[in-house]
């Protein structure tokens, strides 16, 4: 038995190479040739270059059939965007069991248990999943695993209905809030746009990045979807996050759920952030925040 | 001229969920609503049905409990409802979920897109636009952020981690889409008016094949602590309560 592993990121994949290898498990890492290389660097005890499709999509019914033919213990996928249509597509086609973006995965009586985060990050769920499942996670884990593998081809039948015209790299803002020690996030306590000014003021003065909650991003977009916070969004663990102006919704408190220090600025005395922060302060950001960027310069002086 | 299909989910509001201090889940005073982002979702099939010409479903599997999402997911604009309901639904993981949204869909004629959210507010596991692909053996594009038609096909770009792809995609296929793709207004009184009147096929979810089983058997499921502080910060005024947020926060070593 073996546990089949793909990702189309190579850190990911490196991690759960580490997963088989610290159950002493045998392990087979799938990738398409034009990352055999590296997905062949990773240590697994083999490496199966699919071919004959031009992405991974075109080829996963028939990847699917090929599984099937193999004793396969775990499908265990990296939880990017292609990572979890690439399992569940699988799991549809081999109608196994599949638990989403787990937090653990452990092995129990011929059995796999995983425990995941359901209801925006209210409640975890624990699921027991048969032998030759699937199970998306994400990356910090596991150790990162290396070596050379073995390498092997196996031609898949291509699937012409979907054709890619083109790919393109995203453009990314310089921001990366994932790096960030201390963010200041604002939410629809906001009044209006220009106001980022006086955010922007503030996190300056404090050292943060400016983060902020969905409905900022998707419903006013007044700031990047790649700076908003929450289970869909950025999940983060700064030392500092001080949310001004957000309710504090079960979605986007996930996003910070491992930030050491959070606190709440909200004129609502009942916000729910309270009850999620370190410190709260009932009050109107309007007066808070400068306050608090007149504070930090004066402490800069 | 092609029908849309949109599956929407129907889920217990997880802001009435109770969390009780033995971390036990009280979900008995959870009002229902439909998933947050499947508003969005039939919010692109309303946009497709303009190019498509056809007519636009939705699609929902709940317990018998889940009746009035139909009003309410017939007032974003869809023409008419399949619900697929049951005892079915209790226990159901992905699989048997993926497998009564099939039985859904199989009572509709000529298909060519089926719409799903990015995921559900309740599990978000998004699986069940992958996983009915796999069932019907259709092309699945997911994390879908544009879509036109073009030439008959459906021309679609996928938002990916650190990439954009652009897919051109024979009919039927299934779609997934971010809530980027399309803002999802808020139905007027007329179209809630209107709602109560357009058609509902009702699907017995019990009666589907064979009695459906699980793959994945839930265990258990227990509230999620965040452990906090929670210091309310007081003093005779703002910049008191400032004063003490930053001597809390050296305190804390994070400033």
């Amino acid at each position: 038995m073996a546990i089949y592993i793909y990702s189309d990121k190579k850190e990911n994949a490196a991690e759960l190479v580490s997963f088989a290898k610290e159950r002493n498990k045998k392990s087979v890492i799938l990738t398409l040739p034009d990352q055999l290389s590296e997905m062949s660097a990773l240590g697994a005890d083999l490496a199966v270059s699919l071919t004959g499709v031009e992405t991974i999509e075109n080829g996963l019914r028939s990847l699917a059939s090929y599984l099937s033919t193999q004793d396969m213990e775990l499908f265990l996928v990296g939880n990017t965007m292609r990572g979890r249509d690439v399992a569940a597509r699988i799991a549809g086609y081999l109608e196994v069991a599949m638990s989403s973006d787990v937090n653990s995965i452990t092995e129990e009586d011929g059995a796999f248990v995983t425990e995941r985060m359901t209801y925006g990050g209210r409640v975890v769920a624990v699921s027991r999943l048969p032998l030759g499942s699937a199970v998306t996670i994400g990356k910090g884990r596991y150790p990162l695993s290396q070596g050379q593998s073995p390498s092997e081809e196996v031609p898949l039948k291509s699937d012409e209905r979907l054709l890619r015209r083109a790919k393109t790299p995203i453009v990314k803002e310089a921001v990366d809030l994932s790096a960030s020690k201390r963010i200041l996030s604002v939410g629809m306590g906001l009044a209006k746009e220009e106001d980022l000014g006086m955010v922007r003021e503030v996190a300056a003065a404090i050292g943060a990045e400016v983060g902020c909650s969905r409905g900022v991003a998707e419903e006013k977009k007044w700031l990047p979807l790649t700076r908003f916070v929450g289970i869909s969004g950025n999940v983060i663990s700064p030392d500092l996050y001080l949310a001004a102006g957000i309710s504090g919704q079960v979605q986007h408190l996930y996003g910070v759920k491992d930030a050491k220090i959070i606190v709440g600025v909200n004129n609502n005395e009942k916000a729910p952030i309270f009850r999620s922060a370190d410190y709260g302060i009932v009050g109107d950001l309007y007066r808070i925040l400068p306050l608090i960027r007149e504070k930090a310069l004066a402490r800069k002086q | 001229m092609p029908n849309i299909a949109v599956c929407y989910k129907w889920v217990a509001d997880e802001a009435d969920i109770i969390v009780n201090a033995d971390l036990s889940v009280n979900m008995d005073r959870a009002t229902g609503k439909i998933s947050d982002y499947d508003k969005n979702a039939i919010e692109a099939g309303v946009q497709l049905k303009k190019a498509l010409l056809g007519t636009l479903y939705g699609v929902t599997f709940s317990a018998d409990s889940g009746r009035p999402s139909l009003k309410d997911a017939l007032s974003r604009g869809l023409d008419a409802a399949v619900w697929v309901h049951g005892t079915l639904a209790a226990d159901a993981d992905e699989y048997v979920t993926c497998r009564a949204i099939a039985a859904g869909l199989a009572k509709l004629e000529d298909v060519g897109v089926i719409v799903c959210g990015d995921g559900s507010s309740d599990n978000y596991a998004r699986q069940l636009p992958s996983r009915l692909g796999a069932a019907l053996d259709i092309p699945v594009i997911t994390a879908v952020s544009h879509f036109a038609i073009e030439d008959g096909k459906l021309l679609v770009t996928r938002k990916l981690e650190d990439d954009e792809e652009v897919y051109l995609v024979d009919l039927p296929v299934v779609i997934s889409v971010l809530p980027e793709a399309c803002a999802a207004p808020v139905p007027g009184l007329k179209s809630v008016m209107a709602a109560g009147k357009k058609p509902v096929i009702e699907v017995d979810a019990d009666a589907i094949a064979d009695r459906l089983e699980a793959k994945s058997k839930a265990v258990s499921i227990k509230g999620y602590e965040m452990k906090r502080k929670n210091i309310r910060l007081t003093g005779e005024s703002e910049e008191d309560i400032v004063e003490q947020l930053f001597l809390a926060l050296d305190k804390e070593g994070v400033f």
